[in-house]
């Protein structure tokens, strides 16, 4: 199958369906991730959780798979930096795991008892779940594009406190914040009455916060992080994508503000998308940079599987992710009414 | 090395049989729910509408735990099996990515879409259950596959270098006998287990004297399930068993602890292996060639024993041939306890009958234990290799820090049993408030 495609053309193609990938589980896990992270503060009472619940509820974990997708794609088109990525980060892949199933259960189980006292702890077991997925793939993304401690030999020399230099900090926080901002326009556009109100108020105040730590962060990319501008330098039409990043967060500010949700929801996805995307074309061809030397790092053709797997797998890709994405799109569909303050308990 | 090894291994044992304690129910009463939602919406019957809602509302407890946890299993091949991970990838990872492409999406989405869909909207409620329980059995499908080939390697070739597995043959690995044999007999206990819980939890109910028909029709549709599935199970699973001897012999020799070369080899209704000797300590009323039978299809066929085998290739004997053991015996108290439940439900004593309906809710957790051993046996019966043949477990293992697996260990320890104990409360609180059915 695709037998007119080498393995070295396959790994390319499979880079960038791996950038896509990525990208897309950023955007659609950030809105169920800002709804976890903001609901003990902005749902006043029962009635608005579940309206945020409701707001968020079909879509969650169809969205979620995005993420398993990414790594059973690593795992099959990379094994080797599947590996080498989850080793390294030990704990914090750990730490991520915890997390995403203290989200799932959480929210799943959120209303299932009706003892207040119950519900209260889920609720911020939602939230604690959703900031540890945000804030450590934050930080581990923000270290992929600075480079892992990878001496010779591919030893790795990295600490857990290593990884949280301020590059990776600030890095954590942002995609904290566009998750709160996704999360906040999204309950704004779905929901009605007092707890929509708030919401656009909080993303009012949000993507500016946004559009200030993703201006320092893409500026601290470029400026402070080593090896970030060689492939913008050889390949000038990319610094398309940090142009983009800079300038959706601008017109998610503006939007929120005209109290355009819908359309300042999509530039702050913009947001998300344009930053993952601008640091991932940086470090190519390397998958897992080294920050110690260059040639330490793990590189796509050194990673990838044979070209037999490689091109099964991208047949499958090319028929099934469109599958995919058409029955998701036609789910949003079914649920197209806005949610009221209607109390609807056994969820 | 050595604790690293065993702490690895612990971890992995615990989070998959943490794991496959919610699979087998969600894969059954996936299907079951569908079929109720979709009669439902045929002849508007409430009593189909209630029993959609009570078992559905079970199901939804049950898959939630189910999809999370199984989560910590593609993260651990990476974390803690990455040498295994880089060797098997090229083989391993397509399956993987194609069960979250066709399986895990379908599930995932309309999971969600079953959910919060009303009862205006009663069609694409079922359709969307229909597509969960295929997402589930396709998912089984795959990760069997997957699974398949670290039993038996088909359709691959080793690098010049033999460092990894390099696949030849995709479908190969589909076509794989070993998958075939394994997935039925997966989803045939799935099956088996979803019968059992619940005609376990209508036992209780007609104990109450709840003879609600919501659990008259539950019963009835339960009970043949589990007769077919319990009569099949071991009809089918002599097949498999064969198979196994000739494939792995000694997994095959372990499970009935076969340890010298013979034919017409007895099956002793009392044993007691001992790996010490490589012998059985005790050996009592044998039935002359049944083991020979059994594993070979002749009374006179012959079993390889395990002492005629490498003798470093041995899994744990003992381990295997209990678990073997105890999976088999609590088969044939399933079959009786089917026939039984359908003799006292055709002749009108079943609601009076309190001593069958007691036994019956204590067998609620007798399947869950018989999977359990029927995994072990598989998978403790492979060892000492984690690929059959190509890869020892030992040289699977991520070198990490051993107080990283240590950390991770007690966390997700921790978490699970809060995890357990919560959900068993939230669906002890269905059963005895009967939600959704009054």
């Amino acid at each position: 199958m695709l037998d007119f495609l080498t393995r070295d053309m396959l790994a390319v193609i499979w880079f960038f369906l791996w950038c896509v990938i990525w990208g897309v589980y950023f955007i659609v896990d950030s809105f169920s991730l800002g709804a976890g992270l903001l609901t003990p503060f902005i749902a006043a009472d029962k009635v608005q959780r579940i309206q945020i619940q409701k707001s968020v509820g079909p879509f969650w974990g169809g969205n979620e798979v995005w993420l398993i997708l990414a790594a059973g794609g690593t795992f099959a088109a990379f094994p080797l930096v599947f590996s080498k990525m989850f080793t390294f980060l030990y704990l914090p892949m750990m730490l991520l795991l915890i997390g995403l199933i203290a989200r799932g259960i959480s929210v799943e189980y959120l209303h299932k008892d009706d003892s207040p006292k119950i519900q209260n702890v889920l609720m911020w077991g939602w939230f604690v779940g959703s900031l540890l997925i945000s804030l450590v793939l934050g930080v581990a993304f923000a270290n992929f594009f600075k480079g892992l401690e990878i001496a010779a030999g591919g030893v790795y020399e990295g600490t857990l406190l290593g990884l949280f230099g301020p590059y990776a900090l600030i890095g954590g926080i942002l995609f904290v914040l566009i998750s709160v901002t996704s999360g906040a326009l999204w309950i704004k556009v779905k929901t009605e009455g007092a707890l929509a109100t708030k919401a656009g108020d909080t993303a009012k105040k949000s993507t500016i916060v946004v559009l200030v730590l993703s201006l320092v962060y893409l500026a601290y990319s470029f400026v402070g992080i080593e090896g970030f501008t060689a492939n913008y330098s050889a390949t000038p039409v990319l610094y398309a994508l940090p142009a983009i990043a800079v300038i959706a967060p601008i017109l998610a500010v503006v939007f929120a503000k005209q109290e355009k949700a819908f359309m300042a929801f999509c530039c702050n996805l913009g947001t998300i998308l344009f930053i993952v995307e601008s640091g991932l074309v940086s470090i190519y061809p390397n998958m897992l940079k080294s920050s110690v030397a260059l040639e330490y790092g793990i590189d796509v053709f050194e990673a990838a599987s044979s070209q037999m797997t490689l091109s099964i797998m991208l047949g499958g890709a090319l028929v099934f992710v469109p599958i995919v994405i058409l029955y998701q799109l036609w789910v949003y569909t079914l649920f197209k009414e806005k949610i009221k303050e209607t109390e609807q308990v056994d969820y | 090395m050595v604790e690293l090894l065993l702490l690895s291994r612990l971890q992995f044992a615990l989070t998959v049989a943490f794991h496959f304690l919610f699979v087998p129910l969600t894969l059954g009463l996936a299907l079951l729910v569908a079929g109720m939602e979709t009669v439902y919406y045929k002849n508007k019957d409430e009593t189909w509408r209630k029993m959609a809602d009570f078992w559905g509302r079970i199901f939804k407890i049950n898959f939630a735990i189910g999809l999370v946890t199984g989560l910590a299993m593609t993260f651990q091949f990476g974390t803690n099996w990455g040498a295994y991970s880089e060797f098997m990838g090229d083989v391993f990872g397509p399956p993987l990515a194609v069960e979250a492409l066709l399986a895990f999406f379908l599930e995932g989405t309309f999971f969600g879409a079953w959910i919060f869909l009303d009862r205006n909207r009663q069609k694409l409620k079922a359709f969307s259950m229909w597509m969960v329980a295929l997402g589930t059995n396709i998912s089984a499908l795959w990760i069997i596959t997957a699974n398949g080939f670290m039993q038996n390697p088909v359709g691959y070739e080793m690098a010049v270098d033999g460092s990894k597995v390099i696949m030849t043959d995709f479908i190969a690995l589909l076509t794989n006998s070993y998958v075939w044999y394994m997935l039925v007999h997966t989803l045939l206990s799935a099956y088996l287990l979803t019968a059992f819980l619940i005609m376990g939890i209508c036992a209780y109910h007609f104990l109450k004297k709840n003879n609600n028909e919501v659990f008259r029709k539950s019963f009835s549709i339960a009970v043949i399930v589990a007769l077919v599935t319990a009569v099949m199970l071991p009809v089918l699973g002599h097949g498999y068993a064969q198979y196994v001897v000739e494939i792995q012999p000694a997994k095959g020799a372990a499970m009935d602890a076969v340890w010298e070369t013979g034919s017409s080899v007895p099956m002793y209704l009392i044993q007691v292996p001992d790996a010490s000797t490589g012998s059985n300590s005790i050996e009592l009323l044998g039935i002359p060639g049944f083991a020979s039978f059994l594993y070979t299809g002749s009374f006179s066929g012959t079993i390889t024993g395990l002492n005629q085998l490498p003798q470093d290739e041995l899994p744990p004997v003992g381990m295997v041939f209990w678990s073997f053991k105890l999976m088999t015996m609590l088969g044939f108290l399933f079959i009786a306890e089917a026939l039984a439940g359908l003799y006292l439900q055709k002749s009108g004593k079943l609601y009076m009958s309190d001593k069958y309906l007691k036994l019956l809710m204590w067998s609620i957790p007798l399947p869950y234990i018989a999977i359990t051993a029927g995994w072990i046996v598989a998978e403790v019966g492979r060892q000492p290799w984690i690929v059959y043949g190509l890869l020892k477990t030992a040289n699977g293992i991520s070198s990490v820090p051993i107080s990283d697996v240590l950390v991770s260990i007690l966390l997700i320890s921790g978490f699970y049993l809060a995890l357990i104990v919560f959900e068993i409360y939230l669906i002890k609180k269905t059963v005895v408030n009967a939600i959704g059915v009054e």
